[in-house]
């Protein structure tokens, strides 16, 4: 799983591109928290390149989430799709989870 | 479906324990290989269960458990799985050699104030219970696999008494229906 970062504005999209499992789902925690160590305040997460989720990984999702929201800043999860969006579905975090289909729409969604 | 099957059950004799049949492999508690061991089980599965990898994705959680947590990634202590794939149902057995899951009643009150709160659209109460944790779990656990597996594997989810033992098994709406005459 590789993640990568750009900006918009001051928003900060995290493309995820690999498998969010056991044994990588711990990165995203790790970049999450240092960002905001950053004062970093808006968060796109990019789910487009994923095609794989375990529990570990929607750990991973409700942690940055709670952790962003707690601190009164704010995230979004966009282009979940296919069995990620199925695993959300079962584990019914849609309606927990913000979720927008596109980048467009969650940059909307923050500003 | 019946609320009963919302519910982990507790039964050693279950129909879904019947092993008459089935495939078994047995794999070493290897934290690391967790992944390739499913894979190993899934590959039986017809593509049409497969559903991309979530029938996949279903089974690594409960081999997971049974490695982590049962055997607590002892590579001595072996993992036992008993499966049949068909193309219209995915049933599995999975035996650790721990203590055994001594939470279950636990874990069925919070699953059912979870759903509740999911019922209600109470998406703030629901943060509460979006992870089920006990003084077993570290930073890396979910503690939402059961939840996921309650609502897939839809023939039921049952432990044996002792809990180091589960059972699983789902069925699938096959696609050519035809009629039958009784």
């Amino acid at each position: 799983m590789e993640l990568k970062i750009r900006k918009h504005n001051e928003t900060y999209i995290i493309d995820i591109q690999g498998e969010l499992d056991l044994y990588h789902s711990f990165k995203l925690k790790e970049l999450v928290s240092k960002m905001l160590e950053k004062k970093i305040t808006r968060f796109i997460i990019n789910m487009e390149e994923v095609e794989y989720i375990d529990s570990s990984g929607i750990g991973a999702l409700i942690y940055v989430v709670s952790t962003v929201k707690k601190q009164n800043h704010q995230i979004v999860i966009c282009n979940i799709h296919g069995s990620v969006l199925k695993v959300i579905e079962l584990t019914k975090l849609v309606g927990y989870f913000p979720m927008a289909n596109s980048i467009d729409e969650s940059i909307q969604m923050i500003s | 479906m019946s609320d009963n099957k919302k519910r982990i059950q507790i039964d050693n004799d279950h129909p879904l324990f019947n092993k008459e049949g089935l495939f078994f492999k047995e794999f070493p508690s290897d934290f690391r290989q967790i992944r390739y061991f499913t894979l190993m089980v899934v590959q039986n599965a017809p593509p049409e269960i497969k559903e991309i990898n979530l029938l996949e994705q279903q089974i690594s959680e409960i081999i997971k458990n049974a490695v982590k947590h049962g055997n607590h990634n002892d590579t001595n202590k072996k993992v036992k799985i008993w499966y049949e794939f068909t193309e219209s149902s995915a049933h599995i057995i999975v035996e650790d050699e721990g203590p055994g899951f001594q939470k279950l009643k636990e874990w069925n009150d919070f699953n059912e104030k979870r759903l509740s709160c999911y019922a209600r659209h109470d998406f703030e109460e629901l943060g509460n219970y979006v992870s089920y944790r006990t003084e077993d779990s570290d930073d890396h656990d979910g503690g939402n696999a059961l939840f996921a597996a309650i609502e897939y594997w839809n023939e039921g989810v049952v432990f044996t008494q002792k809990a180091n033992c589960i059972a699983l098994k789902k069925t699938f709406p096959t696609r050519n229906r035809s009629i039958k005459i009784s």
